[in-house]
């Protein structure tokens, strides 16, 4: 049996997608968390594959037994002892004890989990937006978007909250998911065993764009995330073309700043959008649905209603040339 | 596997006739019921009207119940198979196009939704309501008025959600509707409108169902059939029925809180104004995980019937089963967190609702084993139904196992809203309570239609759905735990979630023709299956020793009960004690004018009172127009159109209740009494009545309970409370409001005293209690209306104006009610034999005493306490 599952979870472990070296499994765990999680699984795997094929079979027996015997209706008298035997073993002691050591574990797992992360942890605050993340770290002064930096190896607290609906905050491969209210602050403590990208998304449904309000996990080591830092702490690089210094003016002009914040270019904050100061140096844009290349952005801005129906993001009239001096500013933002 | 009767379900109909033995499948071993020369009389008195009016007024049990099924399928194949159609197109292939997220959104709500509301509910309250009197020994349902206006309600509710199609502002939160984005600030347009009002409608239509299920069940059975000898589909019925009262009620509560606050400005969901969004999520919960077990539970005690019948074996541990089921009914309201595992609460609750999800496996354990011995003692007959109950019995319990999977904390936050979940759910529903309704489809409609359904399109319609089932939602388990949430409507190619998805959107095409076989197999055995004589299957419960159909009045000689399974056991299904064998022979010879059922005692099952049941009649069709009309008016935002309705509702629930005028004088009665030992009642029940008002009150607790509930839980939520600048509650209110109230209840019980005794004071002290009622309204209302705060300036203001609101309500139903008893004394009606409105009236007197006392604790009294 165990021997068994080992041999199902290896495969698994597999099979479990690697696709564009981004991890989304929950059972190919990458950190503390889902690792306890998944041993927890194989654990509830092993002990339901038991109890199905122990039903299945009894089942099976029972209905094979007298199967087909045409008999008039018999009216004997109640049923003999061994059915209650029967109900009491397998309907009552079968599955209390079953159920004992799945409680066990399943609180062993639980007292894992609530066990405070390492005193200097460190605190990314995630707030979510219908539909992208806005991630920031209060004591690092840096803040982004639909992208969660970490250093591999250290715990690290996510406090979550949502600025409108409520969503969930899921990344499989790296730990179970906690929702984003608005009313209160939860947190999760996740860490991931070696640097990768980690596949993120949102769980709870939370309106029309929830498929895609994807983000990622980014784990650095030490020295990489240092430098992730102090790059994200430099100020918005200034357009080095005309054409780019074009589309700066055209960012304020056409209203983009008043929602999207440039570090010294737009304070954004009129209705809340994600932080455009290092745009280009995220993979993606749009909740995942496009790369945050110029060919791609040109699109986005372009119309972003055809990209992802439903985005509060509006429609901004812009000629050609127009677009081409915008997507040269923000292709510029690294 | 035998096949013993050859299947004629192709046989030209020309070729065949009813008396031809070939064509005629009974077993004729089992006792069958006594027929009189008055059956055919007894049938027209029981009979609805003929022609359009008769359709309109229509009560009887048998047609109720067909409608409900019929309507319950209809919703069935539009919300249940159409729309997940059109979702597994979409999700077959990443990346599709096929339908935008906004008609996504529309279709999994939608599924959801209807599924859950209008389809497995209606079906189950049908089967019901159409078996009940025939398996219980009894000729009707206890209100039939009553369940005539929950078919109106149910029917209407669900087409005024339907209609908002038309309007195209279909709803799209999710059958959760989880707030804010089910709120006025995120969904603005009328969408949710269309959700809550009409949801909400058809919610009204399951509770006057579920009410008139249970006082079915306890008191009308046929005498000798103790609770120890009821069907276990009786059984399942009777935890089904206060399982939704107990779990729709606060729903109702949470629906109206939800849409006082779209639509009047008030704050309970939204933060920021004292509310919270996770009140939304407990009292939706509170409801929506009983609703799981609500649907369950009238599953197992159908494959309770179809089993034994079909392994011919009584069933094994009767007991162990009622236990069981009554366990599932009570821990089912212990669970609701578990779907709250990733909100944030503290890992102590976390562990106490993970340990209640899963104890409930013991009972549903004990429930499979049972069924298990059965068929292990037995000798099966493979018939279509049976197929039904192993597919049922094989699928359901990995439902189960995921169902304690999912109840581990921490694995549940990975599988939360991921597909693991949504496979998880379809083995519960579609494999514990779809196979189990299909079993009982083909197991009971030889009985109302007198012909067998066709066993070789029966078992290509099981193979169908069954392989069907498992190819779709098993790889779901999958693809959830590789990371797929729920309610996307496109995934990336690069996910590796494709193959699972494209399995899964190719087993709806074998589950599709399976569904399409059933329909054909039911229209064509209907015009040609083959006759079914009284016990076709050699069943042991009384539905199955009366004609195929059976008469409109079901019974002409109640049957005398001796067992649970009195086919089998009994030779003679009317000999019992002399007093009994007296009493039902009576029955069927008288009364031949008025519609006369037995009311038995609720533990012992012996007879109590005969009384008049309720005939046809328009007003359940009027009422429920009065309460769509008041929701729809919500809709269109005419607050007048709501008062109308509401004025419809009272006018046509006082004409519901007129009584008729007796049938028998009391002398007659007294003589009836004398010689048989049962009081008779020709003007209506003093038993049944004091049943119905006792559930009534229920109901109006478990609502003032979900206020409650509320109350506290923003009192919690906001340390401040009531909220800076708003001045304490007035306590010399309280206390005279309160004194009013037990005035009125008082001076009820006085004249109900007096009434007794024979004495005068019985107008005096109705006329006093309505008085005492309205000052108490009128002083609450003053000081509503007085208030510093409005029930839009905070959640504060919002809960105290919702909750004395309710309170008015209570008090208004029960002025009305003193009304109309006044009205009655003062002509005379009543007399110390016939005082039910009366005694009624006193009850509802003290009950609305209780509630507003409740009431002006929670508003005016526990500000000081709680300091």
């Amino acid at each position: 049996m165990l021997a068994g599952c080992a041999v199902i979870r290896s495969q698994f472990a597999l099979a479990a997608t690697w696709n564009g070296g981004v991890v989304r499994s929950a059972l190919n765990p990458q950190g503390s968390a889902a690792r306890r999680i998944e041993d927890l699984w194989w654990i509830l795997f092993g002990l339901g594959t038991f109890v199905a094929i122990f039903v299945g079979v009894v089942l099976w027996m029972a209905v094979r037994r007298n199967s087909g015997t045409q008999s008039p209706i018999e009216r004997r008298d109640d049923h003999t002892g061994s059915s209650r035997h029967w109900i009491l073993g397998a309907g009552v002691i079968g599955p209390a004890i079953i159920i004992v050591i799945v409680f066990v574990v399943t609180v062993r797992t639980m007292y894992a989990e609530s066990q405070r992360p390492d005193a200097d942890a460190l605190i990314v605050d995630v707030t979510g937006h219908q539909w992208w993340w806005e991630v920031s770290y209060p004591d690092l002064a840096v803040s982004t978007a639909n992208e969660v930096h970490i250093p591999a190896g250290v715990d690290v607290e996510i406090h979550l909250r949502s600025a409108d609906v409520i969503h969930s905050f899921w990344v499989p491969a790296l730990a179970g998911k906690r929702d984003a209210l608005p009313e209160r602050t939860n947190t999760l403590t996740i860490d991931a065993d070696h640097p990768g990208t980690y596949a993120g998304r949102c769980a709870e449904f939370c309106g029309i764009q929830h498929a895609n309000m994807d983000f990622v996990v980014v784990a650095h080591d030490a020295a990489s995330f240092e430098a992730w830092i102090d790059a994200r702490r430099a100020p918005a690089a200034n357009p080095d073309s005309e054409i780019g210094a074009a589309g700066a003016e055209l960012f304020v002009a056409r209203g983009c700043g008043s929602c999207h914040a440039v570090d010294g270019l737009a304070t954004g904050g009129d209705e809340p959008a994600p932080d455009l100061t290092h745009l280009a140096s995220r993979r993606a844009i749009a909740g995942g649905l496009l790369a945050s290349t110029g060919p791609d952005l040109r699109t986005w801005i372009a119309d972003p209603h055809a990209v992802k129906p439903g985005v509060l993001m509006p429609d901004v009239a812009l000629t050609d040339t127009e677009l081409d001096a915008l997507v040269a500013y923000l292709e510029s933002l690294r | 596997m035998t096949q013993h009767d050859t299947d004629r379900g192709d046989v030209p109909p020309d070729h065949r006739g009813a008396d031809d033995d070939n064509d005629w499948v009974n077993d004729p071993s089992t006792p069958l019921a006594r027929e009189l020369e008055t059956s055919a009389e007894l049938n027209a008195l029981w009979d609805d009207k003929p022609g359009l009016w008769g359709k309109l007024t229509a009560v009887q049990n048998d047609a109720i119940g067909v409608r409900m099924l019929l309507t319950g399928f209809f919703f069935l194949l539009l919300g249940g198979s159409l729309d997940s159609f059109v979702m597994r197109l979409q999700l077959a292939r990443p990346d599709s196009e096929l339908i935008g997220p906004g008609l996504y959104s529309e279709l999994f709500t939608n599924h959801g939704s209807v599924t859950m509301f209008l389809v497995i509910l209606p079906i189950f309250e049908g089967f019901a309501i159409l078996l009940l009197p025939t398996i219980l020994g009894s000729r009707e349902m206890p209100f039939p008025r009553l369940g005539a206006f929950a078919y109106w309600t149910f029917l209407m509710g669900g087409l005024l959600y339907y209609s908002s199609a038309l309007f195209q502002a279909v709803p799209n939160a999710g059958w959760f509707a989880y707030t804010p984005l089910s709120g006025p600030i995120f969904s603005p347009d009328l969408n949710l409108d269309f959700w809550v009002l009409g949801l909400g409608t058809a919610e009204v239509g399951a509770i006057a169902g579920a009410v008139e299920i249970i006082i079915a069940v306890l008191k009308l059975r046929a005498p000798g059939m103790s609770l120890t000898r009821m069907p276990l589909f009786a059984w399942a019925m009777l935890v089904f029925g206060f399982m939704v009262l107990f779990a729709f009620t606060p729903l109702i509560v949470g629906s109206l809180l939800l849409e006082l606050e779209r639509g009047f400005g008030f704050h309970f969901f939204t933060p920021g104004e004292g509310g919270s969004s996770l009140l939304w999520q407990h009292l939706f919960w509170i409801f929506g995980h009983p609703e799981v077990y609500i649907q369950f539970l009238p599953a197992t005690g159908v494959i309770s019937m179809v089993l034994p019948a079909m392994v011919r074996r009584r069933i094994a541990g009767y007991n162990w089963m009622v236990a069981a089921m009554i366990g599932i009914g009570v821990l089912s309201f212990g669970l609701w967190a578990h779907h709250m595992f990733t909100v944030g609460l503290p890992t102590i609750v976390l562990a106490f609702f993970a340990s209640a999800s899963m104890v409930i496996a013991i009972p549903a354990a004990v429930q499979i084993f049972s069924w298990v011995a059965t068929i292990w003692d037995g000798r099966v007959q493979w018939k279509t139904p049976f197929l039904f109950v192993v597919g049922f019995l094989s699928t359901f319990v990995v439902g189960g196992i995921t169902g304690v999977m999912v109840a581990a904390v921490p694995f549940d936050e990975q599988a939360h809203d991921s597909y693991f979940v949504v496979g998880h759910l379809h083995y519960v529903l579609i494999g514990g309570v779809a196979l189990p309704m299909f079993a009982g489809i083909y197991y009971w409609f030889p009985k109302f239609t007198g012909r067998m359904m066709s066993e070789r399109l029966g078992k290509w319609n099981f193979w169908l759905l069954f392989a069907g089932i498992h190819v779709t939602f098993f790889p779901m388990h999958i693809v959830g735990l590789l990371g797929m949430p729920r309610r996307i409507y496109t995934y990336p190619a690069d996910s590796g979630w494709a193959i699972y998805n494209l399995i899964s959107s190719l087993g709806v095409l074998l589950i599709l023709p399976g569904l399409g076989l059933f329909i054909v197999n039911v229209y064509r055995s209907y015009r040609y299956g083959r006759r079914a004589g009284p016990n076709p299957w050699g069943a042991g419960t009384l539905e199955w020793a009366l004609p195929s159909p059976p008469a409109q009045h079901s019974w002409t000689v109640p049957p005398i009960v001796h067992s649970s399974s009195p086919l089998w056991d009994q030779d003679d299904l009317h000999s019992g004690t002399e007093r009994q064998e007296k009493l039902v022979n009576a029955m069927g010879k008288w009364p031949l004018k008025w519609r006369a059922v037995l009311v038995v005692g609720t533990g012992d099952g012996e007879p109590e009172e005969i009384f008049r049941v309720a005939d046809t009649s328009v007003w359940p069709l009027i009422t429920a127009l009065g309460t769509v009309g008041i929701f729809a008016s919500e809709l269109l935002k005419f607050r007048l159109g709501a008062v109308a309705g509401a004025a419809l509702i009272t006018f046509a629930v006082i004409m519901w209740n007129r009584p008729n005028p007796p049938a028998m004088t009391e002398e007659e009665e007294l003589d009836f009494e004398a010689e048989h030992g049962v009081p008779v009642r020709a003007s209506g029940s003093i038993v049944i009545a004091r049943w119905a008002l006792g559930i009534a009150l229920l109901f109006l607790s478990i609502a003032f309970g979900s206020f409650v509930l509320a109350y506290f839980y923003l009192r919690i939520e906001n340390p401040v409370w009531p909220p800076t600048d708003v001045a304490d509650p007035s306590i010399p209110t309280a206390v005279f409001v309160v004194a009013l109230m037990v005035a009125a209840a008082l001076s009820a019980a006085y004249g109900r005293r007096a009434l007794l005794a024979g004495r005068r004071g019985i107008v005096a002290g109705l006329a006093a209690a309505g008085v005492a009622g309205m000052a108490a309204g009128g002083v609450l209302a003053y000081d509503l209306w007085t208030l510093s705060f409005g029930s839009s300036d905070h959640s504060y203001g919002s809960i105290f104006h919702a909750l004395a609101g309710f309170a008015l309500v209570v008090l208004f139903i029960a002025f009305v009610m003193s009304a109309t008893t006044l009205y009655d004394a003062i002509r005379g009606q009543f007399t110390p034999r016939r005082f039910s409105p009366v005694d009624n009236t006193v009850r509802m007197w003290i009950g609305a005493s209780v509630i507003i006392t409740g009431t002006i604790l929670v508003l005016y009294a526990s500000p000081y306490l709680m300091r």
